[in-house]
């Protein structure tokens, strides 16, 4: 052990005998401070390995005769920042009931599993984000089809007649 | 009899094979470790539960749009983005040195309007932060530039994928005008970069 002599000194005269030094030191505080390191990188690592999230839309340019989707197969569903807007059938009309949920697995999720339920596998989500809407919304809203395991629905840009309803409706 | 006595033993023990593997641990997490890529602003983006990897092995553009709105994009093909400097200088009829032609290759990020852009490049890439260059590239139906650097891209390396990489508080219009103008560049698969998020149990 690399220990400071602090004894010597004590006897005088004598033979003066080269003290022979340990080869050995003391390793516990260099394993120690490595340890130290390692844990410090590998709690302060943050694994940024990104995942994506693919987003397919419609050819502009493609003239192609699309299939037809049913209004009675399809919710609208339109993003705020705080709270979802959904309702069926065409805006303005007295038959589209404005109705309002949240974010949760309670509220669009729920509300999504009931639809797909109810429709079938022809159910259709039309979403048309809002304007204060962020970008956040509307891929917590994609996540939710994805969760759902609905994979047809299409981004619109949000309507005038939308727009309307939306601000009617107070909510 | 004599007694037995309990033998003592040594306390100490050596340790040298202990630091060998502290170091040695400590030395393979250094060098694997990888830095993370310069970024023109923070930006966080959202969660989600994807968990496809970003496909990187064909080149990647990322456009990445910052909290306030900003534009910026990157490709991470050294060649395509040598073409697309020499095709943007050649539209606005800027002359490019070989000090502005480093400087551009240095970084891998353009974010500012191609007007700043003799500006920009007198400066090495380190100090455009502090210099506030990076005030995104601007797209606008007006003064789309967006349009052009992905169009020049594109020219150079058509294999080359489009990721968006947006702000979770960014507004969603800004969204709406990048994929508006890739779209009109006839690209119509995107890949969202977002966080890594847990499933839910159903």
């Amino acid at each position: 052990m690399a220990e400071i002599d602090q004894s010597g000194g004590g006897k005088k005269g004598g033979k003066k005998r080269s003290k022979k030094a340990s080869t050995k030191i003391d390793m516990t505080p260099m394993v120690d401070l490595g340890f130290l390191l390692i844990t410090f990188f590998m709690l302060t690592t943050t694994l940024a390995k990104p995942v994506t999230m693919q987003l397919s839309m419609p050819d502009k340019t493609d003239t192609k005769e699309t299939s037809p989707v049913k209004l009675s197969e399809t919710l609208t569903v339109c993003p705020a920042e705080n709270k979802i807007y959904y309702y069926q059938g065409i805006p303005g009309s007295p038959d589209a009931v404005l109705q309002v949920t949240d974010y949760s697995d309670k509220g669009i999720r729920q509300t999504l599993f009931d639809f797909k339920k109810r429709i079938g596998n022809n159910f259709t989500i039309v979403i048309k984000a809002t304007k204060e809407a962020k970008y956040k919304n509307m891929v917590d809203l994609l996540d939710e089809c994805a969760i759902t395991d609905n994979k047809r629905y299409a981004l619109l840009e949000i309507d005038a007649a939308t727009e309307e309803m939306i601000k009617k409706s107070g909510k | 009899m004599p007694k037995v006595k309990a033998k003592r033993q040594s306390v100490s023990l050596d340790m040298t094979a202990m630091c060998d593997v502290a170091f040695l641990l400590l030395t393979f997490f250094m060098l694997t470790a990888k830095f993370r890529p310069e970024e023109a602003v923070t930006i966080t983006p959202p969660t989600s539960i994807s968990e496809k990897p970003l496909a990187t092995e064909k080149g990647v553009i990322t456009i990445s749009v910052s909290n306030e709105g900003k534009i910026f994009m990157g490709v991470d093909d050294k060649e395509a983005q040598q073409l697309m400097l020499e095709r943007m200088s050649n539209r606005l009829g800027i002359p490019v040195s070989a000090e502005m032609q480093k400087n551009f290759m240095a970084s891998e990020i353009v974010g500012y309007p191609a007007g700043a852009l003799k500006q920009v490049l007198s400066e090495k890439p380190s100090k455009w932060k502090a210099a506030g260059f990076y005030t995104g590239i601007p797209c606008d139906s007006a003064n789309n530039e967006l349009f052009l650097w992905v169009t020049y891209a594109k020219m150079a390396n058509p294999a080359l994928s489009v990721a968006i990489k947006g702000d979770g508080n960014s507004n969603y219009k800004v969204f709406n005008q990048v994929v508006g103008t890739l779209q009109e560049q006839n690209i119509n698969v995107f890949q969202l970069i977002t966080g890594p998020e847990n499933k839910p149990r159903n």
